[in-house]
């Protein structure tokens, strides 16, 4: 029997994998989460692409996609931002003191909303978690990330499109 | 009419509720469940003439609600309403016997182009 020798191309090409720039655009992110926002914070209520300095005091809500691209829909802000949105979406309905499960509720629920509709526009079959929230899984690969930082009502939030996934180690 | 609405999370319970008032369906009555499992004891406690589900729930999901209530011998209408909004998932509810699947984010106009013919 003759050896094959191992040139390496057939598992480079096996590990080959799509980063999320590759499947989706800035632009995408902000239409999903526009829509999300006027479905659920309000119709009048607009995310205005301009840049602005989170606070020290960021809470985070994320959902995970698994499948073909593996990662994180990761929404980032400051805490009275994210209080502010769970207020918006309890409306009449909001307590007047806010418990933390409320924010990690709604806070979490918008994640998920935006987090399905990402998960829509990327190949399939992928499985979408349920909502989390505290401090963002950490970047593995920054290559595979798209971000937008936006402003809600003057207040700086940032939208994540991360993966889980470390960089493939680079064939010489 | 009698509506259950399940869903994990209270705030989307509420924005369903007050979607479906802002789309004319302001005079039924409401019942919530908290999961999946919630949803299929209250199917059978309740006997609601419709079921709203939620698809990603923890305990049971949306689709093993509606699967163990067709098992059961239930017809019930259900309809989804969730942020799975894929070509894939609306084909799997479809084939579990839901009427249709209203993705999140959704409108009131949503709600009226799938509910208009299912409430009374």
């Amino acid at each position: 029997m003759t050896a094959t020798p191992d040139t390496g191309q057939r598992r480079r090409t096996s590990d080959s994998r799509p980063v999320i720039t590759d499947l989706i655009d800035e632009d995408t992110i902000l239409a999903v989460a526009g829509d999300a926002w006027i479905s659920l914070v309000g119709e009048d209520e607009v995310l205005v692409p301009i840049p602005g300095d989170l606070p020290f005091d960021v809470v985070s809500s994320w959902v995970d996609v698994v499948g073909p691209w593996t990662g994180s829909v990761v929404l980032t802000t400051g805490r009275a931002t994210a209080e502010a949105l769970s207020r918006a979406l309890l409306r009449e309905s909001a307590p007047e003191v806010l418990e933390d499960e409320d924010v990690e509720d709604a806070f979490g629920e918008i994640a998920n909303v935006v987090g399905g509709s990402i998960k829509a526009a990327l190949p399939g079959p992928s499985a979408l978690s349920l909502p989390q929230v505290g401090h963002a899984p950490l970047v593995r690969n920054p290559a595979d990330v798209c971000r937008v930082e936006v402003l809600w009502r003057g207040e700086p939030l940032t939208l994540s499109v991360q993966g889980a996934l470390p960089p493939l180690p680079v064939s010489h | 009419m009698k509506i259950l609405i399940a869903d994990d999370s209270r705030v989307m319970r509420q924005i369903v509720i007050r979607t479906l008032r802002q789309a004319g369906y302001d005079d039924h009555d409401i019942v919530e469940a908290e999961d999946g499992a919630d949803a299929l004891a209250k199917a059978g406690s309740e006997s609601p003439d419709l079921i709203l589900s939620d698809w990603n729930m923890p305990n049971m999901s949306g689709i093993e609600c509606l699967q163990a209530l067709r098992a059961q011998g239930s017809s019930v209408p259900f309809g989804f309403v969730t942020s799975e909004g894929s070509a894939e998932m609306r084909e799997k509810a479809a084939n579990a016997g839901a009427l249709f699947l209203i993705a999140k984010p959704f409108t009131a106009d949503t709600f009226n182009e799938h509910l208009d013919g299912v409430i009374a």
